[in-house]
């Protein structure tokens, strides 16, 4: 059939017959490439692959012939090697691969570089194996110069230079991965690098014993380099960095974290040189100065991620001295992420040039900047809908004010962490709580504020008795040590957001209870006993585990409310009543939220129980509390249905009966009521005690949180 | 719908059919929609497609009409599809249940007439034709003559050890 694509095809056909068509079979196919237009350069297109496969080439014209033969009794060899091999390089299992290799020699011959382009080195029976094809004499293949990837990661500190040097031979390595082999040394890895033009990334993060004499080698050869990452290499000097800035005139992303002897002079250099940067991370390099700051950003104009944390030399003067012609306006318009950690000098001034000279920026990062205020925070409203992540834990300076107008400027936040801004109250988060895209919220130690904030949270913006954005996509709330929550708050918060996969509570008294804290998960090893006392943090399925149990647990107490009237006095009975119908009529004691987790409501719906249609937002705060409301008596009337004696078949959580108690925090809707005491009975764990713990603890604030400071790199990097 | 969603092509097939097709649908073909950008009048000249046969790009135009209001493809799904999968709809499972000879012209067909989703569906199908076989069974499956000596076949298989158990 199709006589006529027979000739092109047969064409293509003695192409891959040929050997040098090797270099197909090892496409760039990693997500995370660096190549860019490096990729496009013919480098590879003199594959030595026929080196090894030398008898081959002079059958090429017997080949062609068996080719026409075979062809028609066997459709598949229609196919030109590029299709074959994009065929191949969907088979994920090396297995699969090895079995291609073993049909036939086309088929070998275009499945060995995908095979061989990043072999396995996971453990070490496989690394033997690898070393001993490449070491061998007459070997099928040059395997040697298939391999482009290498990562030793998973056995780390558990590779030699014995094992590494094993692997000298492969020159064309690419990607060269050796994160946390601590034990290599330059007597390995010289060898390997000495001859490799073809690297493009190299990372040996924690590498500590190298020198610079290994830098050196990348220098003198590896002038392709687009990637470094010396991350914990403590021996490096400004010299081997100066000496690769000056020759790998590619470089895009550098990370020198904690190299601690680095100064201003290796990161000048840098600037000078590297004309394409796109992300630098000096974490840690507390010898750095403004000035070199000054230089990358003016140097570097496609610079897009900036990472100092803890550069603690850095202040205002390395952004104030940014070239600013007010005829000829300078902005750093590629710079999305600007981490400025404990950078504890910069002050309201800096932050205000930042926001002025990088407009485009998402992720701005002011943890621990104590020195920032309201005004900061005013500067940074103004990159409005750019921005998408903010840090401002431990700025404790800051005010309501300033962070109720970054929510009504900035409303595509998607991740904002306030830890520790103690100066913070409900009218914060409740403003915070209307961002329609917030995933991520921190508010540890925020101790001003009450359920009426997570209730807004829960809620998100209403107008008009709805949910003005759809079910919530809230996933992480981080409320440790905001001491004056309670069940309700969180249970309704629980019900509101089914997308929630963290929620942390550590040393919120309410939670500390055996019941709820079976489904926290465990605290990190490196915990005291102390820490493990008032460690609260739920997560994955702990979460749903919670909101299942609190959901069970109400819907047991409002089943044996009406059997037990004893319990409760008349009065109590009375106002109880709305809260019954309302029970009844919606056929589940969990109208707000049951119809949003099960999915019944369409996105974009009223999420609130069928009831009395109210016309305010604030109506259905109110509903929704008296929904919620069970929970209510366990904080208030516990001890009142001890005292009575009628509470003794109650387990330690149930409430004694549905009073009018409300939330802690008190609210305008609610009928006026002393906040209830702490309950100071039936729960397992000596609270007094706890409490005080709690206080010691301030060390805790950020260490219970998985994610607490930077744990959420990969949102960082998805753009 | 805009206008140019109406307009219709005349694409000429290898063996000189001429077929008559919304020119939303022919579009899928990066080849012939620069093709039509490149004459300036569609629906006038006919296109011709010289490597396709009438009735693999009958077939072809069939997945291109059910596929002719997918999304363009976005970086983000340019690098899934780069990464390993072998996932395929229940539409495309069912267009691709055809014999080898077409299976294979329809990737030709595809990665000539540049049709990338296409092309991908079809690898995909190979793929998993594949997948988990023997050397022997895959031999069988598309009738591959094995041209190793079995010296050969040994050495391979020993100097490509490391991949049999990951």
């Amino acid at each position: 059939m199709a006589p006529l694509m027979a000739r092109p095809r047969r064409s293509q056909r003695r192409a891959s017959m040929s050997s040098n068509s090797s270099s197909s079979t090892s496409p760039e196919r990693g997500v995370d490439d660096d190549n860019d237009s490096f990729m496009l350069q013919p480098n590879d297109s003199q594959s030595s692959l026929g080196l090894d496969a030398s008898p081959e080439l002079s059958q090429d014209d017997s080949l062609r012939r068996q080719y026409e033969e075979i062809c028609r009794v066997s459709p598949v060899h229609r196919l030109p090697a590029e299709l074959l091999i994009h065929i191949f390089s969907r088979l994920s299992a090396p297995k699969d691969l090895q079995s291609c290799m073993l049909v036939s020699k086309e088929w070998a011959r275009n499945s060995v570089g995908l095979l061989w382009h990043r072999p396995a080195m996971g453990k070490w029976e496989s690394i033997h194996s690898v070393v001993q094809s490449i070491r061998k004499a007459n070997k099928f293949f040059a395997y040697q110069d298939l391999v482009k990837r290498l990562n030793m990661s998973t056995l780390s500190n558990a590779v030699s230079d014995g094992t590494l040097y094993g692997l000298a031979d492969c020159k064309r390595i690419e990607r060269l991965t050796l994160t946390n082999c601590s034990k290599l040394t330059d007597i390995s890895l010289r060898p390997l690098i000495a001859g490799n033009r073809s690297l493009l990334a190299l990372d040996i993060t924690g590498l500590d014993q190298v020198t610079n004499e290994t830098m050196m080698v990348v220098a003198d050869n590896c002038l392709r380099l687009q990637g470094l990452n010396v991350s914990n290499c403590r021996r490096l000097e400004d010299s081997a960095i100066m000496a690769i800035a000056k020759s790998c005139r590619h470089l895009k992303r550098l990370k020198f974290n904690n190299c601690g002897q680095l100064t201003g002079n290796a990161i000048m250099t840098v600037a000078a040189h590297s004309s394409h940067l796109l992300e630098i991370d000096l974490y840690g390099l507390q010898n750095v100065e403004s000035s070199a700051i000054t230089a990358l950003l003016t140097s570097c104009p496609q610079l897009r991620e900036m990472r100092l944390a803890h550069c603690s030399r850095i202040d205002d003067s390395a952004f104030l001295d940014l070239p600013n012609d007010p005829e000829m306006p300078i902005s750093f318009d590629a710079l999305r992420i600007l981490d400025l950690t404990d950078c504890n000098e910069l002050g309201d001034k800096g932050v205000e040039r930042i926001i002025q000279a990088c407009p485009r920026l998402r992720n701005l990062i002011l943890a621990k900047c104590r020195q920032i205020t309201d005004r900061a925070v005013f500067a940074i409203t103004k990159l409005g809908k750019n921005l998408h992540y903010i840090h401002l834990g431990h700025c404790a300076r800051i005010n309501d004010v300033s962070i109720e107008a970054l929510a009504k400027s900035c409303n595509r936040i998607r991740y904002i962490d306030l830890a520790c801004c103690s100066n913070l109250t409900d009218n914060s988060v409740m403003k915070l709580a209307s961002l329609p895209k917030l995933k991520r919220i921190g508010l540890v130690k925020c101790a001003g504020i009450t359920d009426r904030s997570i209730y807004s949270l829960a809620l998100g913006e209403v107008k008009n008795n709805k949910r003005v954005n759809g079910i919530s996509v809230l996933e992480r709330v981080h409320l440790s040590y905001c001491t004056d929550l309670t069940i309700e708050g969180i249970h309704m918060l629980l019900n509101n957001c089914p997308k929630l996969t963290h929620l942390s509570l550590t040393g919120v008294q309410a939670f500390l209870r055996e019941d709820i804290l079976s489904f926290c998960r465990d605290a990190p090893p490196e915990f005291n006993d102390h820490q493990r006392n008032v460690f609260c943090v739920f997560s994955g399925h702990g979460v749903a585990r919670l909101r299942d149990h609190l959901n069970d647990q109400r819907n047991f107490h409002s089943g044996t409310e009406s059997n037990v009237p004893s319990v409760a006095d008349g009065s109590e009975m009375g106002i109880d009543d709305p809260d019954e119908n309302i029970d009844t009529g919606s056929g589940t004691n969990t109208p707000v939220m049951n119809v949003n987790v099960m999915g019944t409501h369409p996105a974009g719906m009223t999420p609130v129980a069928p009831g009395p249609s109210n016309a305010h937002a604030t109506n259905i705060l109110h509903q929704a509390i008296q929904n919620n409301n069970h929970w209510a008596p366990q904080m208030g009337n516990l001890t009142h249905a001890h005292l009575q004696g009628g509470g003794s078949h109650l387990s330690q959580s149930a409430p004694a009966s549905t009073g009018g108690a409300l939330w802690a925090g008190g609210n305008a809707n609610a009928p006026t009521q002393p906040p209830p005491p702490p309950p100071t009975h039936g729960h397992p764990h000596g609270n007094a005690q706890q409490v005080t713990g709690m206080l010691g603890a301030t060390v805790l604030d950020d260490v219970d949180e998985g994610d607490e400071t930077f744990g959420d790199e990969s949102e960082l990097m998805n753009d | 719908m805009s206008s140019e969603g109406e307009q219709t092509v005349k694409l000429v097939s290898s063996d000189n059919v001429e077929i008559v097709t919304e020119r939303k649908v022919a579009e899928r073909s990066m080849l012939i929609k620069n093709m039509i950008e490149d004459l300036g009048a569609p629906g006038e000249e006919p296109i011709p497609i010289m490597n396709v046969s009438e009735n693999v790009l009958k077939k072809v135009l069939e997945w291109c009409a059910q596929h002719k209001n997918d999304p363009a493809p976005t970086q983000d799904d340019d690098a899934d599809s780069r990464k390993k999968t072998t996932d395929i709809e229940e539409w495309d499972q069912k267009f691709m249940q055809v014999d080898q000879e077409m299976l294979f012209e329809i990737i030709l067909a595809a990665n000539y007439m540049d049709i990338k989703a296409l092309l991908d569906v079809g690898c995909k199908t190979v793929a998993n034709m594949i997948k988990g076989k023997s050397p022997e069974e895959i031999r069988k499956t598309f009738n591959i003559q094995n041209d190793f000596t079995p010296e050969e076949e040994d050495q391979i298989r020993r100097e490509n050890e490391w991949a049999e158990d990951r």
